[in-house]
């Protein structure tokens, strides 16, 4: 007998339950879900010791349920009031909510509160991350290089905002449900980013993050009416970045640049994925950013080697991305790949028009970039003194010695 | 071969507020350690206790409901398990699950009643 529980079972099940659970009671009571749910992992935790249930989602599913009937009728008694549970979904039996298609139906519409527009950005990805992805206080402040107390305090906020607009357990109306779509894939994608770029140290971290990201697109593209050459290409994107993630990252968690990477690493099932939906995204008429980012992207995992990248078919994207929509990390971006390229008119002009400030702690790469140019220029003391100000604006210890080892061959 | 009891002290996932996904990872090598000792054969008797306290005491048999108690003080459980002597059992102890959380494993020789 196979006694392995699912991966990620908890975690993926909590939101899972937090989403039925609060369908069928409404969002009013969200943090008695919230813990009663909490509760029935600790009791599975207990309970599971010496015998893994046959079906541990059914398991899960009935002891949430009980749990949550029990606390709000003891709410409801403290008030002396009579208890009527049937807020919510009343047309709806609570045992028809556990059903896959309605999970999913719930998942989303959590989705869809979590990026509601009363929100604080950073309120929707902290709230996403809790009540969909089930991740603790701590392991989002982890994931976000943040203090607990601010995640802490950012959920209150969250939850205290939907309680006073009275935001309801519902798809937004016909009128907002694009915009909303676009936030939801926005939250996503920064979600997403959070796990790729983040700096922080520990790999599972990184993996947890992404992979809710990819989760959740998925999610998305369940339901027929959400699908769009936008959600598609987004969902290529993040399959292109993610079969890069083991590869982009040393033993010791330290950051490798895509020169360096070992291509062999790439793991091509996700690269195959990505270039399928690639394909059905162009199937759609709807153009994004994350059209243009999946296509720099798979043109990079299209190259062999380093040096056999096509560089001027980069720059084409970039070129096409930046016309679409102004950015500066694209001009750096851009400026880095015009360096490959030689041409070195065009890498001055686009870093010279990059407000640094706007750069954050990548500012470094910016520097780095002039070093470049200005050692293609032949230029050494300029470059030396580039490179002195990306060092002093880098703690990744693999970049420290790649810009030293630099600065030393200058001299 | 003589009994032995195991006493969980501490180390309550409730108190600490662990996350589903730390909760699975307990779950799993409590589950681990507990087919590891079924398959050598000296499982007696195990089980969690729920974290309510209920207690009587004093000679008015005074009942106390004991929510204050601190969870560092809390007993989770327990496993009754047969070894040769307690250092054996300090060794079976080695797999218990909770000591990056604080928890302590205390080891109790079951008393036995002579016969005679």
């Amino acid at each position: 007998m196979d006694h392995k529980v699912v991966d990620h079972l908890f975690r993926h099940h909590y939101g899972k339950m937090v989403a039925i659970l609060t369908r069928f009671f409404g969002l009013s009571y969200i943090e008695t879900i919230e813990d009663a749910v909490q509760d029935t992992f600790i009791k599975a935790t207990s309970q599971w010791r010496t015998k893994i249930p046959d079906n541990p989602e059914a398991w899960l599913n009935r002891v949430a349920k009980n749990r949550t009937i029990d606390i709000l009728r003891s709410i409801q008694s403290d008030k002396n009031r009579n208890l009527t549970i049937t807020t919510g979904a009343s047309s709806l039996q609570i045992d028809e909510l556990f059903l896959d298609h309605e999970v999913a139906d719930s998942q989303l519409r959590m989705i869809f509160v979590a990026c509601h527009p009363s929100l604080h950005p950073n309120e929707q990805i902290a709230f996403a991350l809790k009540t969909i992805s089930g991740f603790s206080t701590k392991e989002i402040a982890a994931a976000l290089l943040t203090k607990e107390e601010t995640i802490v305090k950012r959920l209150t906020r969250a939850k205290k905002t939907i309680k006073e607009k009275n935001i309801q357990f519902q798809y937004p109306n016909p009128e907002a449900i694009q915009e909303r779509i676009l936030r939801v894939m926005e939250v996503i994608y920064l979600t997403f980013n959070e796990g790729f770029h983040s700096t922080n140290q520990d790999i599972l971290i990184k993996e947890d993050l992404c992979g809710e990201a990819i989760r959740l697109c998925q999610l998305l593209l369940k339901k027929e009416q959400f699908r769009s050459g936008t959600l598609y290409a987004l969902f290529a994107l993040l399959c292109f970045h993610m079969s890069r993630l083991e590869s982009k990252i040393t033993v010791d968690n330290q950051i490798i640049n895509l020169k360096d990477q070992d291509r062999t690493k790439w793991y091509f099932p996700l690269i195959k994925m990505g270039n399928s939906a690639m394909n059905k995204a162009l199937e759609y008429d709807d153009t994004s950013v994350y059209h243009y980012e999946a296509s720099i992207a798979s043109e990079h995992l299209s190259a062999k080697t380093f040096e056999a990248t096509n560089w001027s078919k980069i720059s084409y994207w970039y070129d096409q991305l930046y016309a679409f929509q102004p950015n500066t990390f694209t001009l750096l971006n851009h400026a880095t790949v015009c360096l490959q390229l030689n041409d070195l008119e065009k890498t001055n002009q686009l870093l010279k028009s990059i407000a640094v400030s706007e750069l954050g702690q990548r500012a470094y790469l910016y520097y780095g970039c002039y070093a470049e140019y200005y050692i293609k220029k032949g230029e050494k003391s300029l470059a030396i003194s580039f490179l002195d100000k990306a060092l002093a604006g880098t703690t990744n210890t693999l970049e420290k010695v790649y810009l030293k080892e630099k600065r030393e061959g200058l001299r | 071969m003589k009994d032995f009891m195991m006493i969980f002290i501490g180390a309550d996932y409730q108190e600490l507020g662990l996350s589903p996904e730390q909760l699975q990872e307990r779950m799993g090598k409590w589950f681990a350690w507990n087919e590891k000792m079924q398959k050598q054969g000296i499982v007696k008797a195990g089980d969690a206790l729920v974290p309510h306290v209920k207690r009587v005491s004093g000679p008015n048999r005074t009942v106390t409901d004991a929510p204050l108690i601190e969870g560092k003080e809390l007993i989770g459980g327990y496993y009754i398990v047969k070894a040769e002597n307690a250092d054996a059992v300090v060794k079976i102890a080695q797999d218990y699950p909770d000591y990056d959380l604080n928890g302590t494993v205390e080891i109790r020789e079951v008393m036995v009643f002579d016969q005679q």
